[in-house]
């Protein structure tokens, strides 16, 4: 039950491109999901439908989503990628509107009177006072995502899900402990990550950072 | 190994894509094919564990996957739905002309290992029962036990068709195993005769012994790759690089690779380079 | 320093989903530099009629002209820069500390950094709270006097010919808020800025009006100098409210009135 320490380097390579993997569809993801997630603080009485929507597609399971999406994109990096950064959408569509929902009416109010335009209000009150929530949700995101995207493995060999489903095929329980244990170690390191990035996205009361 | 994202582009088309099905053999050899090519200078993407032939067929249709092995057994059954054809050459010979016709697809040099179905049995009892063909254990059936899975029960080429084409094959006592458990119950004397496949990598670590298919039942399952004709054009080394590694793999080496992964736990990407080394 | 003329002509608005007028075609005119109160119960109009000065709050009907010109043929988002606006919540930038938050407008404005850092030190001054304490604080770490005045501050820090001001003191304690009342009676003359202050306390808009604006249910009841109100009260409603005919009440404005803008 060593395949990580007999094969660090073909680990080592896998976890890479899981990291990339996830990486690239949470950028993606967040194109559509910060535009998403504004809009929906804009407008309360449509966010229940938007939010609700994307959490309905959450639910779908993440095989059967995968098989649709192998149809349209075929194998490999694609389809996995596509279905991230769908089920990605409804967490961070959800912080992102939490965290512009959550800001003080009074600072608004003070801010379209100082003198702000829509676009200096969002950037210069909004879109700061909202980014840990966003972070918050980034984190939580990416370590659902890091799950997920062991389906990789599934449809073309992305990511350390290869070593879980190469396992089961081959028989070789080895691989797929060593599959679920880096997959598990790298969702702790990328929290750890994202919870230093977040801290220090809060400001203190005393203005020290 | 996994292509790291900027390596990645199957949508710029320079890495090669090989495929394999979902079980041991499939693996080995893909992955033989994959470090040849990549020995010759050539990037490869991986794309193992694919469901099923009609998965791995459909992806070489559409484009998705460039090459992956193939057996002519499996092509001319569940592919072209033809009846089965024992020899080997005229196997190849028909795959080979229907997939160029139909699918643009064109099959390399064939390995001489010949996955086919088959029966086992331990030395000593082909020894003291005299059994060497399978019309010797067609005929001594009464007296034996065999052990098997159930699905060789109920397929067409299995024990049905043994019976239908042989004739005799009554055996005294039938019992299905567990595919990982078939074989313990030939080699605990449990059992005299098991079903099996000509590759597996228990005929070489047990020293078991393979009847011979002297009427010619069962059809040939030569293994070679089935490359597309654009990644033929775009790769034109392939069958220079591809053909000698073939001819190397023969029912023995096949059985040894096999008992490699899975009863030593070897990670097939090391069996390949092994044998690619001697 | 020129300060702004301010004129409501027939000011009428509605809130959408009511069924009756939030303000109900008003007529003011403001003399530049004084300092006028607009008091009334809740509900009585007066942070609406105040909020259609910078136009967060748009007319139904009427017009309200700044130096004479309509408000609506200037953009808002340039009007609203050349006025200052302080709310009871104050409404400071969480994300920013203090010396950021008071230099607001002039970065809106693209004053460079070094006159923004200096008028904010000025400011900071101005409003009571040493510059070095308080400029890295962040709005969080203020009491609810010392986020006032930064409030204070920042809405005045582009040197503004009108201030608008929305029940300021409101949410803060009593001893303090007659502190902020006495600074903001100096900084409004020494600026010399036209000031409209809204507030449903009779006492504070004694302490600081130049005149007072009685509002009821979307009207003007009376507009006068506040011992006007006394002496004259327009209505029953106006004398019930300033205790028009208590003499202790009259010598107690004269006193406070005096005490603060001595």
């Amino acid at each position: 039950m060593n395949y990580l320490s007999s094969h660090p380097w073909r680990v080592a390579a896998l976890a890479l491109g899981h990291v990339e993997l996830v990486a690239a569809a949470l950028a993606v993801a967040l194109l559509f999901a910060v535009p998403l997630g504004i809009y929906a603080a804009r407008r309360p009485r449509v966010a229940p439908w938007i939010l609700g929507t994307l959490g309905a597609i959450y639910t779908i399971p993440s095989l059967a989503l995968l098989a649709v999406l192998v149809e349209a994109f075929g194998l490999g990096f694609l389809p996995i990628f596509v279905a991230l950064v769908v089920y990605a959408q409804f967490m961070l569509a959800r912080s992102v509107a939490a965290g512009i929902a959550g800001i003080d009416r009074a600072q608004l109010d003070a801010a379209r009177g100082a003198g702000m335009s829509p676009g200096q209000v969002l950037l210069r009150v909004e879109f700061p006072q909202a980014l840990p929530v966003l972070i918050g949700g980034v984190r939580v995101a990416a370590i659902a995502m890091i799950a997920i995207a062991t389906l990789g493995g599934y449809v073309g060999g992305v990511g350390l899900g290869v070593l879980i489903f190469n396992g089961l095929t081959l028989h070789q329980p080895a691989m797929i402990v060593a599959g679920s244990i880096a997959a598990s170690l790298l969702a702790i390191a990328v929290d750890a990550a994202l919870r230093l990035v977040e801290r220090s996205a809060t400001p203190s009361p005393t203005g020290a950072r | 190994m996994a292509a790291p994202l900027l390596t990645n582009c199957s949508l710029s088309g320079s890495a090669i894509r090989v495929a394999s099905k979902n079980f041991t053999e499939s693996f080995v050899i893909a992955e033989i094919y994959a470090q040849a090519l990549e020995a010759a200078g050539m990037r490869v993407e991986r794309l193992f564990n694919l469901g099923s032939t009609q998965i791995a067929m459909a992806a070489m249709r559409r484009g998705n996957i460039d090459l992956y092995p193939e057996y002519t057994g499996t092509a001319l059954i569940d592919v072209l739905h033809l009846p089965p054809i024992a020899d080997s050459r005229a196997a190849y010979a028909t795959v080979s002309r229907l997939f160029k016709e139909r699918y643009d697809l064109i099959w390399l040099t064939p390995a001489p290992m010949n996955d086919s179905q088959a029966l086992a049995t331990t030395q000593s009892i082909a020894a003291s029962k005299q059994l060497t063909t399978l019309s010797d254990v067609a005929r001594a059936a009464p007296a034996l036990r065999f052990a098997t899975i159930q699905e060789f029960l109920a397929r067409p080429d299995g024990l049905p068709g043994l019976q239908h084409f042989y004739g005799g094959f009554r055996f005294a006592e039938i019992r299905t195993y567990d595919i990982a458990l078939k074989y313990r119950a030939l080699l605990e004397g449990r059992a005299d005769i098991a079903s099996a496949f000509s590759t597996d990598g228990e005929i070489a670590t047990d020293s078991l012994v393979v009847l011979r298919d002297d009427r010619h039942f069962w059809s040939a399952y030569n293994v070679a790759p089935v490359v597309r004709a654009a990644a033929l054009d775009r790769w034109p080394e392939i069958p220079r690089v591809l053909d000698p590694v073939s001819r190397r793999i023969t029912d023995r080496a096949a059985q040894t690779m096999n008992a490699s992964v899975e009863k030593d736990q070897t990670d097939p990407a090391d069996v390949a380079a092994e044998f690619l080394k001697r | 320093m020129n300060p702004s003329s301010v004129r409501f002509e027939n000011a009428t608005a509605r809130y959408p989903g009511s069924d009756r007028n939030a303000i109900d075609g008003i007529s003011l005119k403001l003399r530049g530099a004084e300092l006028v109160v607009l008091l009334g119960p809740s509900g009585c109009g007066k942070s609406t009629l105040l909020r259609t000065v910078n136009r967060l709050v748009p007319l139904d009907c009427g017009r309200v002209l700044v130096d004479e010109t309509d408000v609506t043929q200037r953009n808002p988002v340039e009007l609203r820069r050349s006025i200052g606006y302080v709310i009871q919540a104050v409404g400071l930038f969480a994300n920013m500390t203090v010396a950021q938050n008071v230099g607001v407008v002039p970065s809106l404005l693209g004053w460079d950094a070094r006159a923004i850092s200096e008028r904010v030190d000025e400011l900071l001054n101005l409003v009571g709270l040493d510059p070095a304490t308080y400029r890295h604080r962040r709005p969080s770490a203020l009491s609810g006097g010392e986020a006032q005045r930064v409030g204070v501050a920042r809405a005045i820090a582009a040197r503004p010919r009108a201030l608008l001001m929305d029940e300021p003191f409101g949410a803060v304690d009593v001893v303090v808020r007659t502190a902020l009342q006495r600074e903001l009676v100096r900084i409004v003359s020494e600026l010399k800025t036209t000031t409209l202050f809204v507030t449903h306390d009779v006492d504070e808009a004694f302490r600081l009006a130049d005149r007072i604006v009685v509002m009821r249910a979307g009207r003007v009841e009376q507009v006068a100098e506040p011992f006007e109100l006394f002496e004259q009260p327009a209505s029953a409603y106006v004398r019930e409210l300033v205790h028009a005919g208590d003499d202790v009440y009259r010598q107690y404005f004269v006193r406070s009135r005096e005490l603060l803008r001595s």
